[in-house]
């Protein structure tokens, strides 16, 4: 055990032990606890449609998994393919070797504008476009409610990806809406949700000139942007805009638009939600109506910039690196609310790229083991729900178990688990 | 040739009449099973931790330790042995190739059912199972097992709880976490006797036993169902006890 490893066992002991008061990571964890078993429960039942939600996960998992294994062995073609059909379209496209590279991109797509409206976008985080934004003082305008209310907050935890803002209470909300807004509200989701519609629904139908949003999916043959949502948000900003730029990492491509529509509808289900809209763009609005000259920009985006980035992607498949299989994720979230130690230790056990697992992998990707262990990556039970429900069949179990090896190797395992090895191999029993 | 009664380090060293227990049944159904002094760990708790090469080598040296003792066949009581034995050692040991059974599998077998044939007197008792991650897990998962075994007990009745099978939660005991954290164990276990409404709990694992019990034995928590390990309460209707007092 070194020094390094005790200092962040101390930090995860220390970051546990703040959900015995009353802090905001307890708070969080109330909420998660009901939100997962609400989720999962929910799974069981038909809602509207005719099978549960491990029905349909059974009957499209094979289909799914075998899409994403197509596209990490021929992620070049897919690449290739992809950047063609959506220049072909009109999309203005770019290809990211760096997460780097991306940002000099986007902040040269951006120019002069100062403000940006945002959708959830998780991929944003990943990218790190979120840390760039705010280094170059960009306002970010979310537009999504549950972001809305974070922003609102000024919440800096993290927090669930699918609907981050959640765990606010009712009336906490109307009371930073006074004191922020000055504005009393009844104490009701629906007066919120009204005061949101007559407020900031003008602003976005109205004055975006910038909007920026990930995809669930890309058609790659089709050259077509997937989009899934349920507040219009989505909607919205991605025609009202006069530039649409869609940043994404290369795992978002799919061979064709059935598929992507697949993704999505595997998103919903998984996610136990019924939402309102599935967006398919095929390029930026356009007419041809006088004189049959074709023109960019008519009610819709004038202009939509595709930023495929690469980043770590491509290197895991090639080099065969453990959390490849991370590339055939399709970002669903169902490991989250499945996770024995997300339930128990909610926004503890997670990373500034979100919640569960998922989210500390992405932090070892980017910033290495130590980042993963403070993260809370001996907090894993290793019950391997996450690779049992997974519907793109990514053993996630399986990565944790790669990481935890490796921060044993680094003597970053906390000092106890560290005994019950070494009287294993000495001893021949843990419990002598 | 030797057919082994493994216990597993956890049982053997905390949970002393769960293993008598456990040989009374396992001589019951088959006299040749016999247990050995200081049987190695099998290496488990480590799985996560440890690096292949060191695996290999704990591995091997077990492997050996069963060919020394001529073990051709063994039956364990841990879910954490069982998961680890039929998985691991045959990836670190392409020509590893003893039997490996739980005793829910020998239990289940129709002829031992029929030996077996457990019944309860007097007023019916109603009992959840709790389905451990290592049984389910494995490379062969342990579902049916169980429920075929308490199904075919007259007196019992199985209420299946909601998180079940491949569903079922995690008790918060897996990985090592237990001996670091307990938090995990304290939401999750509890969820777990909070699904359903039987009058006792049982589990096939150890681990899991040991996470359940705490939570129950501590007041504080109200749960008033206790949590019984398999073959305890098998034993005690083989002797016509009542198995949850």
């Amino acid at each position: 055990m070194s020094e390094k490893g005790q200092d962040l066992f101390e930090k995860v002991k220390e970051k546990v032990d703040r959900l015995k008061e009353d802090t905001l990571e307890k708070q969080f964890v109330d909420f998660w606890r009901m939100a997962c078993n609400a989720k999962q429960r929910s799974c069981d039942i038909t809602l509207q449609y005719g099978d549960s939600t491990y029905e349909f996960i059974d009957k499209y998992k094979e289909q799914l998994t075998h899409m994403r294994e197509d596209f990490a062995q021929n992620i070049d073609a897919y690449v290739e393919t992809c950047i063609k059909r959506l220049e072909q379209k009109k999309f203005k496209v770019y290809y990211a070797k760096t997460n780097e590279e991306a940002h000099e991109i986007f902040m040269k797509e951006l120019g002069d504008n100062k403000t940006i409206y945002k959708s959830k976008s998780n991929e944003a985080k990943d990218l790190g476009l979120i840390e760039l934004m705010k280094e170059n003082n960009i306002e970010i305008k979310e537009t999504d409610l549950g972001d809305v209310l974070i922003q609102l907050f000024d919440y800096k935890l993290p927090s669930y990806q699918v609907g981050p803002g959640i765990h606010f209470k009712v009336e906490d909300i109307v009371a930073k809406i006074k004191e922020k807004h000055g504005v009393e509200l009844e104490p009701n989701a629906a007066a919120i949700v009204q005061y949101f519609r007559n407020t900031y629904r003008k602003e976005l139908l109205n004055d975006v000139k910038v909007s920026l949003t990930s995809a669930n999916a890309i058609a790659a043959e089709d050259g077509c942007i997937a989009l899934l949502e349920n507040e219009g948000n989505i909607s919205i900003i991605t025609r009202a805009t006069e530039k649409h730029i869609v940043a994404v990492g290369i795992t978002k491509l799919v061979p064709t638009v059935f598929d992507a529509l697949l993704v999505t509808k595997m998103v919903e289900r998984t996610n136990n939600a019924d939402l309102a809209y599935i967006s398919l763009i095929y390029g930026p609005s356009g007419t041809s109506d006088v004189q049959g000259l074709a023109v960019k920009g008519m009610y819709g985006a004038k202009e939509v910039v595709v930023i495929l980035v690469d980043d770590w992607r491509t290197k895991a498949i090639k080099d065969n690196l453990f959390y490849k299989a991370i590339v055939n994720c399709i970002s669903c979230k169902t490991c989250n609310f499945v996770c024995t130690a997300s339930r128990a230790f909610g926004n503890v056990y997670a990373s500034k790229y979100g919640l569960g697992a998922l989210a500390i992998i992405k932090d070892y990707i980017h910033n290495g083991i130590e980042a993963a262990v403070e993260d809370g990556l001996f907090l894993c039970t290793g019950c391997e729900n996450c690779s049992n429900w997974c519907p793109a069949g990514v053993n996630l179990a399986e990565i944790m178990k790669q990481l935890k090896k490796e921060a044993t190797e680094k003597a970053l395992c906390p000092p106890s688990l560290k005994e019950y090895k070494d009287k294993i191999f000495r001893d021949k029993n843990p419990f002598k | 040739m030797t057919k082994l009664i493994y216990l597993g380090c956890l049982s053997s060293s905390k949970y002393k009449e769960t293993c008598e227990n456990a040989i009374k049944i396992i001589n019951f159904l088959d006299d040749e099973f016999k247990t050995l002094e200081n049987p190695p760990c099998c290496g488990a708790l480590s799985y996560h931790l440890a690096s292949d090469e060191e695996l290999k080598n704990h591995v091997t040296s077990v492997n050996n330790w069963f060919k020394e003792q001529e073990v051709t066949e063994l039956v364990t009581i841990c879910a954490g042995c069982y998961n680890y034995l039929s998985h691991y050692y045959k990836e670190f040991i392409p020509d590893f190739n003893i039997k490996v059974q739980h005793l829910l599998q020998l239990m289940a077998q129709p002829e031992n059912l029929q030996k077996l044939s457990l019944k309860h007197e007097g007023k019916k008792i109603i009992v959840n199972y709790h389905d451990a991650c290592h049984l389910k897990n494995a490379d062969i998962p342990i579902f049916e097992e169980p429920r075929k075994i308490l199904s075919s007990i007259e007196g019992v009745e199985l209420k299946e709880m909601e998180n079940r099978r491949e569903l079922s939660i995690c008790c918060g005991a897996g990985g090592g976490v237990y001996s670091i954290f307990k938090e995990n164990s304290d939401y999750n276990a509890l969820a777990i006797f909070k699904q359903g409404k039987g009058k006792a709990l049982i589990t096939a694992c150890p681990f899991c036993y040991t996470a359940l019990r705490r939570i129950q034995e501590n007041k504080d928590n109200k749960v008033r169902k206790p949590v019984i390990k398999f073959e305890d309460f098998i034993v005690k209707l083989m002797e016509g006890v009542d198995p949850i007092n």
